[in-house]
C-alpha cells in the first residue's frame, strides 16, 4: 500500500512542532476571517502571500489548508447566530439553522454545523488522500493539447456557472485573460500591452487583481449601499447542546452532504455554493420531517454545511493533480505554488512529496484543530463581531494597501489598485461574477502556454487540439457546455 | 452625512431602486477595451518562426472576446436585460447608493497613489483608515486618528520583521 506508506510519511511531516504551529495558526486565522465580514479565504491567503518568502512552503502550505478549511467553520457560525452568510457556500446554512437559532436551538445547530463539518473534512481528505495520486498518475500522461483542452473546458463551465448570465460570466473570464496578457510574453520575450510602462513588464500580479476586487470593490461597495439596521445575534447561553435525537437526524445528512461536495468541488465552476444547494434540495426531499423544513429543520443544517466542507477538500484534487483551479481560493493557492517556483501536477507528487503528502496529512490535523476550536469556543469567537463597521472596514483597507505596496513598491500597483477595484464596484452592481477574472487571469497564461505548444507540436494544424481522445472529449464538451442551453431554448421554443 | 439623512436612505430601499436600468456604458467599455486590446495584438508577430501562433494570436483573442461579448451585452440592455444590485453582509443591493460615502472611500483608495512614496505606508494608511472610518458613518476622527495610527505602525513594524519591504517609516524626516 503505497500510499498509505507516503500519507505516513505525510503526517511525519504535518506533526512537527513547527507545522503543528502553522496549522494552528491557519486555523485560528480561518475561523475568524469566516466569521468577519468583508474579508474571505482567498483575500486572506493573497495577503499573506509576501509574506511566505520567509516561509518554507510546507508550512506555508500547511497555513493556507487551515485558512482555507478554518474559514467554512466560521461561515457557518454567522449564518446560524446572525442569517449573514459570509460566503455564497453558507447560504443554505443560514436558512434553517437561523430559524433553529431563533427558536433556541442555536447551540445545536452549531455542533450539527462543527461537527458535520469535521465528519464531512475527514471523509473527503480520506477520498483526497487516494483520489489524488491516481489523477496524478493519469495525468502524467497528460500531453499539451489534452492540458489545452482541460483549461477550456474549465473556462467555459467557470464562465456559464458562476453567475446569473452566461454573457457576464464570460466577460468576468475575458476581463481576467486580457489582465493576463499584459507583460513580458514568456515564449517569445516580446512586451504585450505594456504602454511603454517599465514596471508593466512583469504583468499585473494575482495578489494585487485579487485584493482589488475582493476588498477595494468590497468595501466601495458596501459603504455606498451599507446597511444600518445590524443583525441581531441569537443568544446561545446555557442552551441545550444535540440530543439524541438530534444526532439521529444528522449523521445521515452528514454522509450524503459528503458525497455530493466532494465530487462536485472538483469540478470547475461549482464552487461551494452548487453542493450546498443540491444538498439542501436532497435533504427537504428526503426527510421523514417536511413541516419542520422552513422553520428550523436540523437535516438542512447538517447536510449543506458538510457538504460545504467537502467541497474544500474537493478543489484541492484538480488544483494538485493538474495545477487546475476551480475556484478563487484555489487560484490563490496555485499562485503561491508559483511564487515557490512550484508547479503543481503530477510531476510535483514525484519531486516533492513531503510537501504534497505533508499537506493532506495536515488537513486531517488540521480538522480536528478545528473540531476543537469551533465546538467549545464558538461564544469566544462570536466576540469578534463586536468589532465595530467603521473600524473593520478601514482596517481592511490598511491591510490591502500593505499587500499591494509591500510587492514592489510601486505606485503602479496601487493605481491598478485603484481601477480594478472600481471595476470589483461595478461589478457588484450589475451583478457580475468576481471569481472568473481570477480563474482567467491565473488559467490565461497556462492556457496560452499550452495552446502554442500543441500547436507548435502540430506544425499549425489546429486540429492538433482535438488529436487526442482526452482532448477531443474535453473540447466537445466544453462546446456542448455553451451550446446546449441555446439549443434547447431553441427546441423549446419550436415545440 | 448625518446620522438623520441615512435613515432617509434607509427608508427609501423599500421601494427597490433599480441601478441604471440601461447601462449602455458597461458594453461600450468593454468594446473599447477589446479594441484597445486588438490595436495592440495586430503590432505583435501573429506567427512565430518556429512555433505557428507567436505571441499575438492570445492577446487577439482575448480582444476579439471582449469586442464580441461587449456587443452581446449592448444588445442584451437594450432588449431589457435586468442588473440587480449583488447583496453583501453589511450591504444591501437595494438600498440607494450614498454619493457622499462612495467617493469618501474612494479618496481613501486613491489617496495612496500620491501618498505612499513621499510620506510613506504609515502615514498614508492612517490617513486612509480614517476616511474608511468615515464612510461607514463612524463621527469620532479623533478616535479613528488614533486606531489608525496604531494599526498602520503596528502592521508596519510587523511586516517589515517578516521581511516585507513596506520603504521607510515617514520619508520627509527620513526614518
Amino acid at each position: 500500500m503505497e500510499t498509505f506508506e507516503l500519507l505516513l510519511h505525510g503526517f511525519s511531516v504535518a506533526l512537527q512542532p513547527t507545522n503543528l504551529m502553522w496549522a494552528l495558526v491557519g486555523s485560528v486565522l480561518g475561523t475568524a476571517i469566516g466569521i468577519l465580514p468583508g474579508i474571505g479565504p482567498a483575500l486572506t491567503i493573497a495577503l499573506l502571500l509576501p509574506v511566505t518568502t520567509a516561509l518554507a512552503p510546507t508550512s506555508a502550505f500547511i497555513m493556507f489548508a487551515g485558512i482555507l478549511y478554518g474559514a467554512m467553520y466560521g461561515g457557518s457560525t454567522t449564518s446560524i447566530l446572525l442569517n449573514t452568510p459570509g460566503e455564497a457556500g453558507s447560504m443554505m446554512t443560514a436558512l434553517e439553522g437561523n430559524k433553529m437559532a431563533r427558536a433556541g436551538r442555536g447551540a445545536a445547530a452549531l455542533a450539527t454545523a462543527a461537527i458535520g463539518s469535521f465528519v464531512a473534512g475527514t471523509i473527503a481528505t480520506l477520498a483526497l488522500t487516494f483520489a489524488a495520486p491516481a489523477v496524478a498518475e493519469l495525468a502524467f500522461y497528460f500531453k499539451p493539447t489534452d492540458y489545452f483542452a482541460i483549461t477550456a473546458l474549465a473556462f467555459c463551465s467557470v464562465a456559464v456557472v458562476m453567475g446569473t448570465s452566461r454573457t457576464r460570466g464570460f466577460v468576468s473570464l475575458f476581463l481576467g485573460i486580457a489582465i493576463g496578457v499584459i507583460g513580458i510574453d514568456t515564449m517569445t520575450g516580446q512586451p504585450r500591452l505594456t504602454f511603454g510602462n517599465m514596471q508593466l513588464l512583469r504583468g499585473i500580479a494575482l495578489t494585487v487583481v485579487l485584493v482589488s476586487l475582493f476588498a477595494v470593490g468590497e468595501i466601495l461597495y458596501v459603504a455606498s449601499r451599507y446597511r444600518t439596521t445590524p443583525g441581531v445575534m441569537a443568544p446561545i447561553k446555557g442552551q441545550l447542546w444535540m440530543t439524541k435525537q438530534d444526532f439521529a437526524r444528522s449523521w445521515k445528512p452528514w454522509l450524503r452532504g459528503t458525497a455530493i461536495g466532494f465530487p462536485m468541488g472538483a469540478l470547475p465552476g461549482s464552487g461551494s455554493e452548487i453542493p450546498t444547494m443540491l444538498s439542501y434540495t436532497l435533504e427537504r426531499k428526503l426527510t421523514k420531517y417536511p413541516e419542520e423544513f422552513g422553520k428550523g429543520a436540523i437535516e438542512g443544517v447538517a447536510g449543506p454545511e458538510a457538504a460545504n466542507n467537502a467541497a474544500a477538500a474537493g478543489i484541492l484534487v484538480p488544483l494538485l493533480t493538474l495545477g487546475l483551479p476551480t475556484s478563487a481560493t484555489a487560484a490563490v493557492l496555485l499562485a503561491a505554488f508559483q511564487n515557490y517556483g512550484l508547479q503543481p501536477g503530477p510531476f510535483l507528487f514525484t519531486s516533492n512529496p513531503a510537501l504534497i503528502w505533508g499537506l493532506i496529512a495536515s488537513l486531517y490535523v488540521g480538522n480536528v484543530m478545528l473540531l476543537v476550536l469551533n465546538l467549545p469556543l464558538v461564544g469566544i469567537w462570536v466576540q469578534l463581531l463586536r468589532i465595530p463597521r467603521p473600524q473593520l472596514y478601514a482596517g481592511i483597507l490598511v491591510f490591502a494597501m500593505i499587500g499591494v505596496w509591500g510587492l514592489a513598491g510601486s505606485w503602479v500597483d496601487l493605481t491598478i489598485m485603484l481601477v480594478v477595484g472600481l471595476a470589483g464596484y461595478v461589478m457588484r452592481v450589475y451583478d457580475f461574477p468576481i471569481a472568473p477574472v481570477l480563474i482567467g487571469l491565473i488559467l490565461g497564461p497556462m492556457a496560452e502556454t499550452q495552446l502554442r505548444t500543441a500547436l507548435a507540436a502540430g506544425q499549425g494544424n489546429p486540429l492538433v487540439l482535438v488529436s487526442t481522445p482526452l482532448s477531443a472529449i474535453f473540447i466537445t464538451l466544453a462546446v456542448l457546455l455553451l451550446a446546449l442551453p441555446i439549443l434547447l431554448k431553441r427546441l423549446r421554443a419550436n415545440a | 452625512m448625518s446620522t438623520d439623512e441615512r435613515n432617509t436612505t434607509e427608508g427609501g430601499s423599500q421601494a427597490a431602486a433599480p441601478a441604471s436600468p440601461k447601462p449602455y456604458w458597461i458594453g461600450i467599455g468593454l468594446m473599447a477595451m477589446g479594441a484597445v486590446w486588438l490595436y495592440n495584438a495586430f503590432g505583435l508577430p501573429q506567427g512565430a518562426r518556429y512555433a505557428a501562433v507567436g505571441p499575438g494570436l492570445f492577446v487577439t483573442i482575448a480582444g476579439a472576446g471582449l469586442l464580441i461579448l461587449g456587443a452581446i451585452l449592448v444588445l442584451q440592455i437594450w432588449r431589457g436585460e435586468s442588473f440587480e444590485a449583488q447583496d453583501a453582509e453589511d450591504a444591501d443591493g437595494s438600498n440607494k447608493m450614498d454619493k457622499r460615502a462612495f467617493l469618501t472611500a474612494l479618496v481613501a483608495v486613491a489617496l495612496p497613489i500620491a501618498t505612499m512614496g513621499p510620506l510613506g505606508m504609515p502615514f498614508t494608511a492612517t490617513l486612509s483608515f480614517v476616511l474608511v472610518a468615515n464612510a461607514f458613518g463612524s463621527r469620532r476622527w479623533w478616535l479613528d486618528l488614533i486606531c489608525g495610527a496604531i494599526l498602520a505602525c503596528a502592521a508596519w513594524f510587523l511586516f517589515n520583521q517578516l521581511g516585507l519591504q513596506l520603504g521607510r517609516f515617514f520619508p520627509p524626516l527620513g526614518v
